[in-house]
C-alpha cells in the first residue's frame, strides 16, 4: 500500500517542466509520518481513496486494468477525468489525494524555492507537558 | 497568586475544586475564565487540545493539521452524499486557546441589527445589548491590541481587492484585527503566528489566569460530561488525551462550587449536554454557519499569496441587500492545490501559477439551519447544507469577484464551480448567472459556526433562557458560540468573546 500511494500521489501531482512534482521525491517517509500520526479515518480514507484511484479506470478511459498498469498518458488522462468525474463521490477521491498529496507537495523546500518562498523548518510538535 | 497548569496525565484518577469549571477555551471559553478570575473567583479552565507556546506552532500545513486543527480537520458537515449534498469541511482548532489561534484574527463589532434581532425575537435585550456588548468589545480591542490593517500586512492581494472594491464604488476596508501593528505580513496567521503579533488568549488571558489569579488549566483533557446533582451543574469529567498517540490517560473531576460554563464551539457544545444526559427539545438544533468560497484571479503581475496578511481586506457593502461578506483569503500552497480543479498535468499547470494567483471569497448570511448531534461512534455529526436561496447568493457574489478581479488586470479567471469552464475570460463572466445551484458543484468551507444551544426566551426552541441558565438545569451556562441564535454576517470571534464577558460578569454580580 506504501508503494501504491507514493505512487498515485506521484499521479496527481506529476512533474511538469516547470515545477517538481511529487513524482520527483520519495514520499514515502511522507506517508509513513501521516500513518503513524494520523486518526483512523483519515488514514482509511486515504487508502480507500488511492485504491478507488487505481480500480476505476474502466469508469473513466474504458480500460479494465488498474491505473498503476497504464502508460503515463493515460494514468494523466484517467486523473484528469477522474477530478472533473459527473459522480460527487469520484470527485471526492481526487479531491482527498490532492489534499493529502498538497500537504507533501507543498512543503517541498526545491519547490518553495522556485517559488522564492523560504523552506519550512521542522515543526517540533512540542507542547507544555507542566 | 499562582495557580497550575496540568497536561496529559495517566495513572490514579485526578480530583480539583475551584469556584467555576470552564469547559473549552476558545475566544468564549478564554473571555469567560478570564473575567471571572479577574473577579476574585478560582477558575478551572479545561481544554481538550494541548498549550502550545506561538514558538512551538508549526510552520507547514501538515503540521497544523497534527498539531492545531480539531483531529486533523475532519470533521465535516454532511447531508446525505449518495443524494444530492456536499461534505463540507469545517475549520476548527484544538488547543489552548482554541480557534483564534488559526484563525485570520478579524475583529468585527456586533451590528447593531443583530442585536435588535436578538432583542425583538429572543428577549436577550437585556444581557446583549448595544452597551453591554460595546463595553466588552471596548476593553477587548485594547487587551488586544486591535488595529487595522496596514503596510506589510495588506499584502499585494488584499490591495488589489481594496482597489477593486473602490473602483466598483462599493464599500471596501481594511480589517482590523487582534494583531500588533508590528505585523510583518509573514502569511502565517493560518498555522498561528510565531511572531506573537496575533494576540491570543494562549500567551495572554489564560497565563495570567493561572500566574496571577491562581487558576488552575487542565489540557489534553476532553471533557466527557457535565456532574448533574439533584438538577444542579456541579462540575465536570473526562480522560486526558495524549495530543500526538490519542491514548487515554488518567480521568480527571473538576468541581465548582458555584457553576460550570460550557464552551467548548458550536460544534462540542451541545453534543457535550447531550453526552451529559441533558433532553431538551432544541439541544442540537438551530446550527447555523456562514458557508464561504471563493473565486480565484490570475494575474500577469505577481500577486504572492504568501504576503500580508491571510485576509486583510474585507467588504460588508452586500451583507444586507445580498447576504454575503467579501474578504480577501490568501491561502498557502498545500491548501491551494486542493481548491484548484483538476488533476495530474492540468492541475499541475494551473499551480505553476501560485504567484500570480489571488483569491477572494464569499462567506454567505445563509439561511440553511442545521443540526449537531453526538453520533453512535463516540464522534459529533453535523447535518448542513447551504438552501438553494444561499447557492444563489453565492453564485451571484461569485458573479461580482470575477467581476472585481478582471478589472484589476486578471487575465483569467478560475470559478471553482463544477459545471462551469475551469477557466473564464473577461468575456464569460455572465456563465456564474447559470451556475448550478448544486452544493455539490462548489468548494464550500464552514469556518464561522452557530448555535446548537441557541439563546432565546422560548422553550421549544431554546436551550439557554435569556437568565443565561441552560433550561432546567441549576448553574449550567453556555458561553460560547454555540448559544448564539442567529448567523451575524460578520466574523463572529469578537461578538463571541463580548458575550462570554457579559456572561460572566453577569454571574459575578449574582
Amino acid at each position: 500500500m506504501l508503494h501504491l500511494t507514493a505512487w498515485t500521489l506521484g499521479r496527481v501531482f506529476p512533474s511538469t517542466a516547470a515545477l517538481p512534482g511529487l513524482d520527483a521525491i520519495d514520499t514515502k517517509p511522507f506517508i509513513r509520518q501521516l500513518a503513524r500520526e494520523a486518526p483512523f479515518t483519515i488514514r482509511a480514507t486515504l487508502w480507500a481513496s488511492v485504491l478507488l484511484f487505481n480500480l476505476t479506470p474502466l469508469l473513466t478511459l474504458g480500460i479494465p486494468l488498474p491505473a498503476f498498469l497504464l502508460s503515463p498518458a493515460r494514468v494523466d488522462a484517467h486523473a484528469q477525468k477522474l477530478s472533473g468525474s459527473n459522480i460527487y463521490l469520484l470527485r471526492q477521491i481526487v479531491l482527498m489525494l490532492k489534499t493529502i498529496g498538497g500537504l507533501a507537495w507543498g512543503a517541498m523546500p526545491e519547490l518553495r524555492a522556485k517559488f522564492e518562498m523560504p523552506a519550512y523548518p521542522e515543526d517540533s510538535g512540542r507542547w507544555r507537558q507542566s | 497568586m499562582s495557580g497550575r497548569h496540568v497536561a496529559f496525565q495517566e495513572g490514579a484518577a485526578q480530583a480539583f475544586d475551584a469556584d467555576y469549571v470552564v469547559a473549552g477555551s476558545g475566544a468564549g471559553g478564554a473571555a469567560a475564565a478570564i473575567t471571572l478570575a479577574r473577579a476574585g473567583f478560582r477558575v478551572a479552565l479545561v481544554e481538550a487540545g494541548p498549550w502550545r507556546d506561538p514558538e512551538d506552532y508549526p510552520s507547514s500545513m501538515y503540521g497544523t493539521m497534527r498539531d492545531m486543527f480539531a483531529d486533523w480537520g475532519q470533521l465535516v458537515a454532511m447531508g446525505n452524499p449518495l443524494g444530492k449534498d456536499a461534505i463540507i469541511p469545517i475549520v476548527q482548532a484544538k488547543l489552548v486557546g482554541g480557534t483564534p489561534i488559526i484563525n485570520s484574527a478579524i475583529v468585527v463589532r456586533t451590528p447593531g441589527d443583530v442585536l435588535a434581532d436578538w432583542r425583538e425575537r429572543f428577549g436577550l435585550g437585556d444581557v446583549f445589548n448595544e452597551a453591554s456588548i460595546g463595553a466588552k468589545q471596548d476593553q477587548i480591542e485594547r487587551e488586544l491590541s486591535v488595529t487595522e490593517t496596514a503596510g506589510a500586512g495588506m499584502g499585494p492581494s488584499g490591495a488589489a481587492m481594496l482597489k477593486a472594491l473602490i473602483d466598483r464604488g462599493a464599500e471596501g476596508h481594511a480589517i482590523h484585527r487582534n494583531v500588533r501593528a508590528a505585523c510583518e505580513g509573514a502569511m502565517q496567521c493560518l498555522q498561528g503566528c510565531k511572531r506573537r503579533n496575533k494576540r491570543t488568549a494562549n500567551f495572554l488571558w489564560i497565563p495570567e489566569l493561572q500566574n496571577e489569579r491562581g487558576g488552575i488549566v487542565l489540557s489534553c483533557a476532553p471533557v466527557d460530561r457535565v456532574l448533574l446533582e439533584n438538577g444542579q451543574a456541579v462540575g465536570v469529567t473526562g480522560r486526558w488525551q495524549h495530543p500526538q498517540t490519542r491514548q487515554k490517560g488518567a480521568t480527571f473531576t473538576v468541581r465548582a462550587k458555584r457553576g460550570v460554563l460550557v464552551a467548548a464551539s458550536a460544534t462540542g457544545s451541545a453534543p457535550l449536554l447531550q453526552r451529559s444526559g441533558i433532553r431538551l427539545p432544541a439541544l442540537g438544533q438551530g446550527w447555523r454557519a456562514h458557508p464561504g468560497a471563493g473565486v480565484v484571479g490570475v494575474y500577469p503581475e505577481t500577486m504572492d499569496m504568501h504576503k500580508g496578511a491571510s485576509q486583510a481586506v474585507a467588504s460588508l457593502q452586500y451583507r444586507e441587500s445580498i447576504g454575503i461578506k467579501m474578504e480577501h483569503l490568501s491561502l498557502p500552497m498545500e491548501l491551494f492545490a486542493a481548491r484548484v480543479g483538476g488533476a495530474g498535468q492540468t492541475l499541475m499547470h494551473k499551480l505553476e501559477d501560485y504567484r500570480h494567483c489571488a483569491m477572494w471569497v464569499n462567506a454567505v448570511r445563509a439561511d440553511a439551519v442545521g443540526t449537531v448531534k453526538q453520533n453512535w461512534l463516540g464522534g459529533v455529526s453535523v447535518t448542513y447544507q447551504p438552501t438553494k436561496k444561499d447557492l444563489e447568493r453565492l453564485r451571484t457574489g461569485s458573479k461580482m469577484i470575477a467581476e472585481m478581479h478582471f478589472s484589476q488586470g486578471a487575465y483569467k479567471v478560475l470559478p471553482g464551480v463544477f459545471g462551469m469552464k475551469s477557466e473564464i475570460g473577461p468575456d464569460e463572466v455572465h456563465l456564474f448567472d447559470t451556475a448550478p445551484l448544486d452544493n455539490r458543484c462548489y468548494t464550500w468551507v464552514l469556518s464561522h459556526l452557530f448555535g446548537g444551544c441557541n439563546l432565546g426566551k422560548d422553550p421549544q426552541t431554546s436551550v439557554v433562557a435569556p437568565d443565561l441558565h441552560v433550561r432546567g438545569v441549576r448553574k449550567l451556562h453556555v458561553v460560547d458560540a454555540a448559544a448564539i441564535p442567529t448567523t451575524l454576517g460578520v466574523n463572529p470571534q469578537h461578538t463571541i468573546m463580548a458575550m462570554a464577558m457579559v456572561a460572566a460578569e453577569r454571574l459575578v454580580g449574582a
